[in-house]
């Protein structure tokens, strides 16, 4: 049973200088799942995150990716930040971000191997950037700079795809073409999301993760119409038709 | 200034040994800002660096009055701004990881903190000390062989941690996260960066002092900043900008009899105001036409 499992969260406890974020967190993520994750604003959903890639752990309880702690599962980890904590006006372009996927293919020169670089042009192809490669980051729009996060995150082939906001302060065709991409790796990757927008992802979600404080399961259908003025409770009744919010 | 003023410092080149020590000088000081003020922009830790180089006088200071007061002859106050400048490049890092909150309120306590002991140590110092004066306020016309040979081996180390750690720091400074994921200890590069930082500042100390220092680190980089689309062409363009200022200050200051570290400062502060300027009326020039389009676009519909 355990084999199939990609996440496996038991009893977390985290606390920052002694206030407690996250507590008695429990739950199971399947391989090739897309599980959204939903909350209010410092309900704990950017710690989750950072608990899941090893970033920061937690106070007590244990987590395993694949059977592996975070740590020794980074390699094979994909990983979307909030547009926000970038600096656009950074001077990098479009291939180099990509290229950080392949940070820890560099040989003693410091320099990474050609051959990912086609890797790299693959994943830009695959979100549909490959004619902005020598774009500067800050050039682009929103949901540009969005594919292209998401294209690096890609880039290395990852078993587990977080994802932190990757629609919020897009326009709705590029929230669609990124919900678009997302779809096309179901199945093949195991997708954690972060989002504050519901209804977009009700129909494409195996499950959703309320958290605050704690962690409730639910599935789509068990999604209550208060969730979307964004009053959080457990999920205790069914309204409306299953996977919609009304 | 004139041409003949030009005239006048390139003849003494030929004549004046100190000269043309001087500007082998700025030059080597010019590259090792060049690389790293193009990080310290980037990464936006101007603050900390500036942080760095003033807590130098404290080990100056101390320095100082160990060889004054017990006649230790070997101390000199560079060394001593070596060892507070890395120290406090370290504690910097260890104040990033661990008090993130108060990041910057406890940046300037160290600031300070460093200056209050250098002040302190200086008036217990017998003696005038002309010597700190030089190293407070930069001396450019007065540099040495043996600083000349320090500079070059202190810049030799920074250009090949660079060259070698080049895409590591650039993940560092562009996102943390992602360097952790693929394996970086974003920590320890972070550590090694600041200390880069830390020698340049004592390589420029020589060259504008500690109080104007940041000016040449920062202000070459921004500029540079403006015309780059990548961090290695951004290096390579902040190398070019620092050894303009420097030179342009240098002579400047021989045929005005100026302070050279306040000459270079103030030119590469002027050149940042005209490329402010520059970037100013492009983002204009290119909202109007925005603007002018879309009129015309509403006035045909």
């Amino acid at each position: 049973m355990t084999s199939n499992l990609a996440i496996d969260v038991r009893n977390i406890v985290h606390s920052y200088d002694r206030n407690i974020v996250l507590e008695n967190v429990n739950f199971e993520v399947k391989q090739g799942d897309f599980i959204g994750i939903f909350g209010p604003n410092g309900g704990g959903k950017t710690t989750l995150l950072k608990l899941l890639m090893g970033f920061e752990k937690p106070t007590s309880g244990k987590i395993k990716l694949f059977g592996k702690s975070p740590e020794k599962l980074r390699p094979y980890v994909g990983y979307v930040p909030q547009i926000q904590q970038l600096d656009k006006r950074f001077p990098i372009t479009v291939l180099e971000i990509v290229m950080m996927a392949f940070l820890s293919k560099t040989n003693l020169f410091g320099k990474i191997p050609k051959k990912y670089t086609e890797k790299a042009l693959e994943a830009l192809a695959q979100v549909g950037l490959e004619n902005k490669i020598n774009h500067t980051f800050g050039t682009l729009s929103g949901g540009q700079a969005q594919r292209v996060l998401i294209a690096r995150a890609i880039a290395n082939d990852p078993k587990i795809l977080f994802l932190d906001e990757p629609t919020a302060s897009v326009d709705p065709q590029a929230e669609e073409e990124i919900l678009h991409i997302l779809d096309s790796l179901k199945g093949q990757t195991t997708i954690l999301m972060v989002t504050h927008d519901l209804q977009t992802i009700l129909n494409k979600v195996e499950g959703l993760l309320c958290v605050h404080r704690q962690v409730h399961r639910s599935l789509p259908n068990q999604i209550c119409e208060h969730f979307g003025l964004g009053l959080y409770h457990t999920p205790i009744t069914t309204i409306g038709k299953p996977g919609k919010i009304k | 200034m004139n041409t003949l003023c030009f005239i006048d410092f390139f003849h003494s080149l030929t004549t004046n040994p100190f000269i043309i020590l001087s500007l082998i000088a700025g030059i080597t000081a010019s590259i090792t800002s060049g690389i790293t003020g193009a990080f310290i922009v980037v990464k936006r830790i101007v603050f900390i660096s500036g942080s760095i180089a003033h807590s130098v006088l404290g080990g100056m200071g101390i320095f100082l009055w160990l060889k004054r007061t017990y006649d230790i002859d070997f101390l000199t106050p560079l060394q001593g701004a070596a060892v507070a400048a890395i120290s406090s490049a370290l504690l910097m890092s260890w104040v990033k990881t661990n008090f993130k909150e108060r990041e910057d309120t406890i940046i300037a306590a160290l600031w300070s903190t460093g200056m209050a002991i250098g002040v302190i140590f200086i008036a217990l110092t017998p003696g005038y000390n002309v010597e700190l004066m030089n190293f407070l306020f930069g001396n450019i016309l007065w540099v040495s062989l043996q600083d000349i040979i320090t500079l070059g081996i202190l810049a030799a180390i920074v250009s090949v941690l660079t060259f070698f750690r080049f895409k590591h720091f650039k993940a560092v400074c562009f996102d943390e996260d992602q360097a952790n994921l693929q394996g970086i200890n974003s920590q320890r590069t972070y550590s090694l960066l600041l200390c880069m930082i830390a020698l340049s500042i004592v390589l420029l100390i020589q060259v504008v002092g500690s109080i104007l220092v940041i000016a040449i680190l920062a202000i070459p980089a921004a500029v540079a900043c403006n015309f780059t689309k990548r961090l290695s062409t951004t290096i390579l363009t902040s190398i070019f900008f620092a050894i303009l200022f420097t030179l342009l200050g240098t002579i400047t200051s021989y045929e005005c009899n100026w302070p050279p570290g306040a000459t270079i400062s103030l030119f590469s502060a002027a050149a940042y105001a005209i490329t402010l300027m520059i970037n100013r009326k492009k983002q204009v020039n290119i909202f109007l036409k925005k603007k002018n389009i879309s009129s015309r676009n509403f006035s045909k519909r």
